[in-house]
């Protein structure tokens, strides 16, 4: 998106001094072209052990069969989904902060949106990884599509709400690779313009045979605005045709109305947390404060805030439908929810989804990194919760008293869920060593350097009122972005 | 016609040029190039051999590859001639009999796999129990022995004989005696034998002894009416039933003839013309029977005494002391009960559980006082089932113990395992010079004998039996002996010297006795299984015991019973006696009750367990006054009586095979002999053990929560709307529904089940898994809540407070903090299966189609497509689905019984066996709707109503499972389903289910 004209208002969106297109170029390809430091072979070391727990935990599942896990005939489904709900969830994040925040000329999304879209793709694959898993007879899970068979003319249900998730989820998947990629193709370029030998080869082959000449650069803008476009109505119709698994079915607590918003948003919720994990680190280890800076943090700390407000007025909602359906299943199912045998996971689910998120409401623990990233990571903790007491409690006390049952999970349980965060873990640190980890030319759109000297010379102008001055001086302070001596300058 | 036309193949054979004629005379036109490949020159081009390599290599990389998977052969080996009755596909049906029950044997490819009632037997024609159902898979089971033995060495059948024959003519020339050990024997032929025995070795006798023994009825008969036998029990006839401590729908006698009269008494036919027996019982543990009674009232084992004192008291008028004291309820319900007798003379009936003389002799009182005999009890037309004496084996165990017996036989009797003195059986045993077991596995007791001569299985055996009076059922074999087995009477026949085969000895004992003077052959016997003489008028009988006497005995029976933890022993209704210890069905099929299965346990009273400690999962080391212990797991069971226990016998089997093995603890050293009967009532000393033990259950929550899904009435609303409490209101209110309306044109089946007529007993659980290949997974899988049945009897309790029934778990747990009386239970019982529906919330979240609906109403399973997600089962409002979470069938640690290919010769061949990952459900046993119409089809007419039935609704005894098609408008299904009653579980949420469920009446007394 092409830079105009902006408010003095506008805090900078990348700070530091003597920003030039070269050094941002040098800056966001430190982890790409050197040798990982000692703190990412830590992580990847952890990662990839995590990684390795998933291989062995999925594989014997596929050894013995799903008896591995802690399911039973009431409870058919326990951590298995809500790992998947939750990977998709946070699989939102990314196609909002990529195309919703585009269409929306957000251009603070410029540096977040790389990475969260990366993570979005390898929170899609975690949760397809569930899919497939979950299955009895997960060799036959190509089953799902309408594929032509010889099994005579056997043709998948289209009415049921798997079905619609396979094309929900698939269709996301594929988008959001499409999307990632066109939007890497540029920096791959860079990176190929840079490299020698072998990586000048493999990087020009995923280049695409970028040019970087004014047609290349039109086609892109386009194509970027088309697929921002496309995936718009994905980031709420996925979560949507999640939430019909549940929605469509006749079980307490399951079929519920209010499901497909308050799933978006709860997934967005989820989504900015797990980015706000990640990019909190990032910056720090990758040295990318200046591009992801106090205003990112804050700004996705507000959407966090919101979303989280959302999801507890839905949470309410519920609870008040439940009691004015008068419907006695459905009363249950709440009250047992609120009081029931697994009252500990409702109650970790409101505190870490509703309560905590309120916090922000002040800003100093809004802008308080590390507070920040302990917040998302107890958002996380509270929507994993959430999925679980969707699932978990409305199946083991439903209709029947007689089949009334506990879940309790197994070490197979836990070893794929702890697993499948490492193997997240494990591709993203992948990621930040072979692609950079911010949109190096979408960055470069936000460079202040114009609008700064603009900014400037108004100022030193006296074409602008004193508290206009004062606020933009307050900004370029807090952002650290101006050398001593230009505050010296202005200050005259 | 001959030809002189000759086709020539080329120019130079037309020609015969010299070149061809030259060429033509060797084998090959051109010569072969030989020589050039073998030549050193073609042996070391480069070309040859590295292609020769690259096909060695990969023919054996593929040959290696090929070889890692080891493809199993089945061996499938078709008929050569086809035997004349088998057409493969097509099940043969023989009529036998298993424990004097008419039976019909279904055979598929000669091997039999499914037991059903034989329909047109008289006594019980309807439904056979879990037990009977169960046995075919002892036929399969591998823990038998495969051959005879002798001193643990396999022998063949010549050394035996002539090891025997020398033992017992040895003893017979030395005057020692011979005896043989057996359960009842109520087999003519068998009797027969016996007989022959005795009279080739004249000091030869036979001991008849039941591991549970009814000697104290016999014995008060005697004393009574000077008739030493049990009576034939009419429950059909009784309008008031008072059972104290007598389990006679389940264990008690005949349980399921008693079943059978008392649904009639009961069920929906008998509530519409307005009619229902009213049943009290008093026990100590909560009994299937007194979960069934419209009136319970527990009492310890000590009172049963005292309640029968002052109903004799209240009937008769008398003044016997040692009535009832301090148990208010006991006292106000035997006085209404007694007044209800006094209105039914003659229409009672009133049981005793117990096997004191005394006890059982007070009941002959008051059944005499209420003319009882000769309407509701038959002297007459006596019972033969048990005819064990407890006084009889304690004489044997006494002169074997003294060195007199030389030479003894144990045929169905397990005493080093069911004789409440093991030592002295054991001692007993050592004495004796040559023990002979027909047992069909090396069993407790089998395994201190000396030869071990295995018996067949009944679906082997020739036989009869005759269980009452007049009445006479055969035994045929239905497959050929698996093992080389010998049939005990053909043993006895050949040791007695006799060259009959023992086939020729029944037909012939047949011919002699029990059809001389009927018109009838043997063969038309085996082909209807049975011969009935016909009823003996029924007496009456006049009391001429001494009352006296009885009630002092009884009062001092009581008062030794009355102090530490009384016990009460009792059998489970799936395991009985522990003679089918090794069958897992059994092991698995829950108590109809508790819920457990695969282990016996100490019931306690909530209330009685917190005084002493205990709660759920707890374990107590319950001591006997003989000082055996054994370590228990403890069950709260509502409805006990406070300061008892009950434990079930049967368990605790340490020779029974793979599955039975270790099964929980053996129970029967807690019994006791009290003046020549054994006693399971007794008394013991319990403390908690620091240990913790789980259960398996497969119904961990109790009660209903005030949900419509049960509904129930008294019958005395019944009486004034016969819709009452069932919320049926005869389709006078429109509905709405989204949907289109199911269109089912052809058949419809569905069902109505009774939940008056249902008694719990879990006959049609095992049915069920014995028609459908139903797994059976194991106390651990059970525990985790992974039980396979596809029909499951769901138990509720419920709790009378103030005149209101509480249900709810929360307002349960506030009382009992309140110290309130939670001792007034009620029980009902739901078979929950399949549904059927017709909007069936399984069918439409299914991706892959794999659960449809069929034209004919049903919901079916294509296992073959169902990749497993589960979702079905998750969105099932009754939880009827069950997923194969393992290969129940062939993995190492399921290995309970079907691992192996033996056992697997049980399984239906008409029903496909699951693989893991795969979903499976009630499938109206489709199988027999499809056979039933077949037939139909090759007889060229319409399938008429009971054509088809399922397997629980054949194996139901009470009828309380009604099968059919609802669009034929005068099936005995519809008919049922037009009753008030009817009422569909969930149908608030519209799935349209297709089993309708009919109100649970209760009599209860009119306050």
């Amino acid at each position: 998106m092409s830079s105009h004209n902006e408010s003095i208002l506008r805090e900078p969106l990348v700070t530091g001094k003597n920003i030039t297109y070269a050094k941002v170029t040098n800056d966001i390809l430190v982890p790409v072209e050197n040798k990982p430091n000692a703190a990412w072979w830590i992580g990847f070391t952890v990662a990839a052990l995590g990684a390795l727990l998933w291989v062995f935990s999925v594989s014997y599942t596929f050894w013995t069969g799903i008896g591995a896990w802690g399911l039973n005939k009431t409870v058919g489904w326990a951590w298995d989904i809500t790992d998947f709900v939750w990977w998709v969830g946070i699989g939102h994040a990314g196609t909002l902060i990529s195309a919703v925040l585009l269409l929306f000329r957000q251009n603070w999304r410029n540096s977040i949106n790389r990475s969260a879209e990366a993570m979005t793709i390898f929170a899609v694959i975690c949760a397809a990884t569930y899919v497939v898993a979950h299955m009895g007879r997960p060799w036959l899970a190509y089953w799902i599509f309408p594929l032509p068979n010889q099994f005579g003319s056997l043709w998948v249900n289209f009415n049921s709400p798997l079905v619609w998730d396979a094309f929900a989820i698939s269709t996301y998947f594929t988008v959001s690779l499409v999307f990632w990629y066109t939007g890497l193709l540029p920096d791959i370029a860079t990176v190929r313009d840079r490299a020698t030998g072998l990586r000048r080869r493999v990087y020009s082959i995923l280049s695409f045979g970028w040019t970087g000449n004014v047609k290349t650069w039109q086609r892109f803008e386009i194509v970027s605005l088309i697929l921002a476009g496309i995936s718009t109505p994905l980031v709420l119709s996925v979560h949507t045709i999640v939430s019909m698994d549940f929605a469509t079915s006749v079980i307490p607590g399951w079929h519920t109305t209010i499901f497909p918003p308050y799933f978006v948003a709860g997934a967005i919720f989820s989504g900015f947390a797990m980015v706000q994990t990640l990019l909190l680190i990032t910056r720090k280890v990758l040295n990318f404060e200046n591009y992801i800076t106090m205003f990112h943090i804050e700004s996705m700390n507000k959407i966090i805030m919101v979303t989280g407000s959302i999801v507890g007025v839905a949470y309410l909602t519920e609870l008040f439908i439940a009691w004015y359906s008068g419907s006695e299943y459905e009363m249950y199912a709440f009250a047992n929810r609120v009081a029931g045998p697994y009252w500990w996971a409702y109650w970790s689910m409101m505190t870490c989804n509703v309560i905590s998120p309120q916090l922000f409401w002040f800003k100093k623990i809004r802008t308080s990194i590390p507070i920040s990233w302990v917040l998302s990571i107890v958002v996380n903790i509270g929507m994993w919760f959430e999925r679980f007491v969707i699932i978990v409690t409305s199946l083991h006390r439903d209709y029947i008293p007689s089949s009334w049952a506990m879940f309790y999970p197994t070490w197979t349980d836990v070893g794929i869920f702890v697993g499948s965060i490492g193997l997240f873990f494990t591709l993203f640190l992948l990621f930040l060593r072979v692609l950079p980890g911010i949109a190096i030319a979408e960055v470069k759109l936000l460079l202040h350097s114009a609008s700064h000297q603009q900014k400037l010379k108004l100022v030193k102008e006296g074409h602008l009122k004193p508290e206009q001055v004062e606020f933009y001086k307050e900004s370029l302070d807090k952002y650290d972005s101006v050398s001593e001596e230009e505050i010296k300058e202005l200050a005259k | 016609m001959d030809s002189n036309k000759k086709y020539w193949k080329g120019l130079e054979e037309l020609e015969q040029t010299p070149a061809f004629v030259k060429d033509s005379k060797g084998e090959f036109a051109e010569p072969l190039p030989i020589e050039n490949v073998l030549t050193e020159a073609g042996l070391s081009t480069k070309t040859p051999r590295r292609d020769f390599l690259k096909a060695l290599g990969f023919g054996v990389g593929a040959v290696s590859l090929a070889a890692c998977q080891s493809t199993p052969v089945h061996k499938s080996i078709p008929y050569l001639i086809k035997p004349e009755e088998i057409t493969p596909g097509v099940p043969n049906y023989y009529a036998s009999s298993y424990n004097g029950q008419s039976i019909l044997v279904k055979t598929r490819e000669g091997r039999p796999i499914l037991i059903e009632p034989n329909p047109k037997s008289i006594g019980v024609n309807r439904g056979t129990d879990a037990a009977t159902q169960a046995s075919v898979l002892d036929l399969y089971d591998m823990s038998k022995l495969k051959g005879p033995k002798i001193k643990g060495k396999e022998a063949d059948w010549e050394t035996v004989d002539a090891q025997v024959k020398a033992a017992l003519s040895a003893a017979n020339s030395a005057g020692k005696q011979i005896r043989i050990v057996s359960s009842s024997v109520n087999s003519p032929s068998t009797l027969s034998v016996i007989a022959g025995f005795v009279a080739k070795y004249p000091t030869a006798k036979l001991v008849e002894v039941d591991a549970v023994s009814y000697a104290g009825i016999i014995k008060a008969n005697e004393a009574s009416f000077g008739k030493a036998a049990i009576p034939h029990y009419r429950f059909d006839k009784a309008d008031v039933i008072v059972s104290v401590g007598a389990d006679f729908l389940g264990t008690w006698l005949a349980g399921e003839e008693h079943t059978q009269q008392y649904a009639d008494n009961r069920g929906y036919k008998s509530l519409e013309n307005k009619r229902m027996s009213r049943h009290i019982q008093f026990e100590s543990g909560l009994s299937m029977t007194g979960a069934n009674a419209d009136a319970r009232v527990a009492v310890k084992p000590s009172e049963e005494a005292a309640v029968l004192i002052s109903l004799y008291n209240a009937v008769t008028g008398a003044s016997l002391s040692g009535g009832l004291t301090g148990n208010e309820k006991a006292q106000k319900v035997v006085g209404l009960v007694s007044k209800e007798l006094l209105n039914a003379k003659g229409r009672s009936v009133v049981v005793a559980g117990s096997n004191d003389v005394a006890l059982q002799t007070l009941t002959n009182a008051i059944n005499a006082a209420l003319n009882n005999y000769g309407s509701t009890i038959d002297l007459d037309n006596v019972s033969y089932q048990y005819k064990g004496n407890d006084s009889d084996f304690t004489t044997f165990l006494n002169e074997a113990a003294a060195g007199q017996v030389d030479v003894a036989f144990f045929l169905n009797v397990n005493p080093a395992y069911d004789y409440f003195d093991r030592e002295k059986v054991k001692g007993a045993l050592t004495k004796i010079k040559l023990k002979v077991s027909f047992a069909d596995r090396e069993d407790e007791t089998a395994e201190l004998a000396d030869v071990l001569a295995p018996n067949h299985n009944f679906l082997e055996s020739w036989g009869d039996s005759s269980i009452r009076e007049g009445y006479y059922t055969v035994v045929q074999p239905t497959i050929n002996p698996v093992f080389n087995t010998r049939q005990a009477e053909q043993s006895l026949l050949v040791w007695s010297d006799s060259e009959v085969a023992y086939h020729d000895f029944v037909k012939e004992n047949w011919e002699k006795t029990i059809l001389a003077g009927t018109n009838r052959t043997w063969t038309d016997v085996l082909q209807t299984g049975f011969e009935y003489k016909g009823d003996k008028p029924a007496q009456a009988y006049a009391f001429a015991g001494d009352i006296n006497a009885a009630a002092a005995a009884a009062v001092n029976g009581a008062k030794a019973l009355a102090k530490d933890v009384e016990v009460q022993l009792y059998q489970s209704v799936a395991l009985r006696d522990g003679k089918q210890g090794n069958n897992a069905y059994l092991h698995e099929l829950p108590d109809p009750v508790s819920k457990v299965t695969w282990d016996n346990y100490v019931a306690i009273a909530p209330k009685f367990a917190e005084s002493l400690g205990l709660g759920e999962n707890s374990v107590v080391k319950v001591t006997a006054e003989n000082g055996y212990e054994v370590e228990l797991p403890v069950l709260l069971q509502p409805g006990q009586a406070q300061g008892t226990i009950s434990i079930a016998v049967g368990y605790g089997r340490t020779k029974a095979g793979k599955a039975g093995n270790e099964v929980g603890q053996n129970a029967y050293p807690f019994a006791k002999l009290v003046n020549g009967t054994l006693q399971f009532n007794t008394t013991a000393k319990v403390e908690k053990v620091s240990k913790t033990y789980e259960l398996a259950q497969t119904q961990t929550h109790h009660t209903i929560e005030g949900r419509n899904v049960i509904r129930e009435t008294t019958f005395k609303d019944y009486v004034k709307d016969p819709a009452h409490g069932s919320g049926n209101h005869g389709q006078k209110h429109r509905t709405y529904d989204l949907w289109d309306k199911f269109e089912a044109p052809g058949h419809k089946w569905v069902m109505a089940i009774d939940l008056n007529a249902c008694t719990g007993c879990g006959a049609c659980v095992v049915a069920c898994n014995v028609e459908n290949n139903v797994p059976v997974v194991g106390r651990d899988e059970v525990r985790r809540r992974r039980e396979m049945h596809w029909l499951r009897i769901d138990r509720y309790y419920s709790f009378e407070h103030d005149g209101e029934q509480v249900t709810e778990e929360k307002e349960i747990d506030r009382l009992s903090r309140e110290d309130a009386n939670m001792d007034n239970v009620s029980v009902v019982f739901q078979p929950m299966l399949c549904q059927h529906c017709d909007h069936a919330p399984c069918e439409t979240v299914c991706p892959v189609l794999a659960t449809v609906h069929s034209s004919e109403g049903l919901n079916h399973m294509a296992y073959n497509r169902c990749f497993g997600t589960r979702y079905c089962a998750n969105n099932c409002p009754y939880k009827v689905r069950r997923f194969n979470w393992f290969n129940y069938w062939n993995d190492s640690r399921f290995d309970n019984y079907l691992n192996n290919e033996f056992t697997q010769l049980v399984l239906n061949p008409d029903v496909t066996s699951r693989s893991r990952g795969v979903m499976e459900k009630c499938s109206m046993c489709v199988q027999r709707i499809q056979g039933g119409k077949l037939k139909a089809k090759l007889e060229k007419r319409k399938l008429r109503d009971g054509d088809v039935n399922t397997a629980c609704a054949a194996a139901c005894s009470a009828n309380a499972i009604i099968f059919g098609d609802i669009n034929d408008p005068n099936s005995e299904v519809s008919k049922a389903l037009r009753n008030e009653r009817v009422y569909y579980v969930l149908e608030e949420i519209n799935v349209q289910p297709n089993i309708g469920y009919m109100t649970k009446v209760r009599n209860t007394f009119e306050a």
